[in-house]
């Protein structure tokens, strides 16, 4: 299933702007206001200007929160956005909930209590960003993750993603049962992506701090059903590399 | 640049994919005749004894043969009607007696293999077990069987699974667990026995990375497919190793 862009103008949209300049953009803009978040449950309230808005929607990190206050604009970030932002953009400063900026460390050791497969979690998200890919959060879709080529107005996106892995903590990983399999394939192709299996590994087992992910491996598989109907004789050979059923 | 209002709240419209076959097939009702495959019933019936100790059938008449079978193969052609199996005193075996032997260690099949093995075979593709060469005058119709990996609940599950009335829970129980093993060696139909899509598992449960590694090697670079059954139905799934790609 390739890309589905949502009308003509799009994929040249996409291209003549591509998503690492976009978000080259709001970490410059981040970076030269000296924006700060506070922690606030499972997520980081950023307090942002007007043009920011416009930038972090484009780039899509977080959501808007909206007030009557019209001066002031809230964006919410997952902790795994957040994360990214500070440790990989360096473009946004955080304050815990005991009101003192947090350091790499600290940040990380807090949204790992916040949040057991934190870890994993990020690792992923990172894993995508770092392709430049758009990443959402996939709970609607029964998935932990959906990842987009570019912009969501743009192109559906193409990934329902899950985050897999044997380490502790990760017992909850939604594909457990073939029955979790059956659900989860069907799901995904009803709203026409293709399962995603982000694997995270590590040989070492540090966790202790954000240099650790260093230690971490992604091993992306994709999850297909194949209809043995529709290989008949007439079809073309099955290629070994091939990734569709 | 877009307006910014134009990049707000974007949202992802779902689409109903209407190219996905097995959705449409999997709506049908099961129970309406037009649906169950049509059998063929032959005239010539073939004629084949069982060999308890070698869990094979020796063919004794069959066009075009004259190896052995096993149990899967046995079944598929006795439900046929198109083989009358013989036990060593040359005494019909019924098609109850012959279900029996599929439950049974001895006969290196289980049920569940079985009905990856109709499945396949109703559908003309050539079935064999995997690992055995093939030869152009022969067409062995062999399996082999995997065994589940027990943990209280896929036991459990595989139990569920069974419409008919053989307990396989004391045979669960006792099996050996170890390793996943690749089940059928499967081939398109009139494709010259070139390898399309081997390594068809049968598993109780869905493999594990390292299993998936392994199994992959063993697969040589051809495609790998996992089998899940459950309540009569057959599903295929594939786990392919993807790199996707750097965006701009």
């Amino acid at each position: 299933m390739g890309p589905r862009w949502k009308d003509n103008g799009s994929k040249a949209t996409a291209l003549a702007d591509p998503m690492s300049n976009i978000v080259a953009r709001l970490q410059s803009s981040l970076i030269q206001s000296g924006t700060c978040g506070f922690l606030s449950g499972c997520g980081v309230l950023l307090e942002i200007s007007h043009d920011q808005v416009g930038l972090l929607n484009h780039a899509c990190f977080g959501r808007p929160v909206t007030t009557a206050d019209t001066d002031t604009n809230w964006f919410r970030l997952s902790l795994e956005e957040a994360f990214y932002m500070h440790h990989c953009l360096k473009c946004v400063e955080i304050i815990g909930e005991d009101k003192s900026p947090k350091r790499d460390d600290e940040l990380w050791e807090c949204m790992k209590l916040k949040k057991r497969t934190f870890l994993e979690f990020y690792k992923a998200y990172s894993h995508l960003r770092g392709k430049n890919w758009v990443v959402r959060s996939g709970s609607q879709y029964g998935v932990d993750f959906v990842a987009y080529r570019h912009h969501p107005a743009l192109v559906h996106s193409e990934y329902a993603v899950i985050v897999s892995s044997e380490a502790e903590g990760h017992e909850n990983c939604r594909l457990k049962l073939w029955s979790d399999f059956e659900c989860t394939v069907r799901l995904s192709g009803s709203v026409a992506k293709t399962l995603l299996v982000l694997h995270i590994k590590s040989n070492e087992n540090c966790t202790f701090s954000p240099s650790c992910l260093e230690g971490y491996t992604v091993e992306e598989r994709t999850i297909t059903r194949w209809s043995p109907e529709q290989r008949r004789e007439d079809q073309p050979i099955v290629k070994a590399e091939s990734s569709k059923g | 640049m877009m307006e910014v209002d134009a990049w707000e709240n974007s949202s992802d419209g779902t689409v109903i994919s209407e190219d996905d076959f097995q959705d449409r097939k999997d709506d049908e009702d099961p129970y309406s005749l037009g649906s169950i495959p049509k059998m063929q019933f032959r005239k010539d019936v073939s004629k084949a004894c069982w060999d308890a100790e070698m869990g094979m059938a020796e063919i004794i008449e069959m066009k075009g043969r004259s190896d052995s079978i096993c149990i899967n193969a046995c079944r598929y052609l006795a439900e046929r009607g198109a083989l009358l199996l013989l036990d060593v005193n040359h005494t019909p075996i019924s098609l109850r007696a012959i279900y029996e032997m599929v439950g049974e260690r001895s006969s290196g099949c289980c049920w569940e293999s079985f009905e990856a093995y109709r499945h396949l075979k109703s559908l003309g593709y050539i079935v064999g077990r995997h690992g055995v060469p093939w030869s152009m005058k022969k067409e062995k119709g062999s399996c082999e069987s995997t065994y589940p990996q027990g943990t209280q609940e896929n036991n459990g599950v595989a139990q569920r699974d069974l419409e008919e009335n053989v307990s396989l829970t004391g045979l669960l129980g006792n099996m050996q667990i170890n390793e996943v093993k690749l089940a059928f060696d499967v081939y398109l139909p009139n494709s010259k026995f070139r390898k399309s899509s081997p390594g068809d598992p049968v598993l109780f449960h869905p493999p594990l990375n390292e299993e998936l590694e392994d199994l992959e090697r063993k697969c040589n670079g051809i495609p790998l497919k996992f089998c899940h059954i459950e309540h009569g139905r057959v599903s295929f799934f594939s786990f392919n190793k993807i790199a996707l790609p750097i965006l701009p």
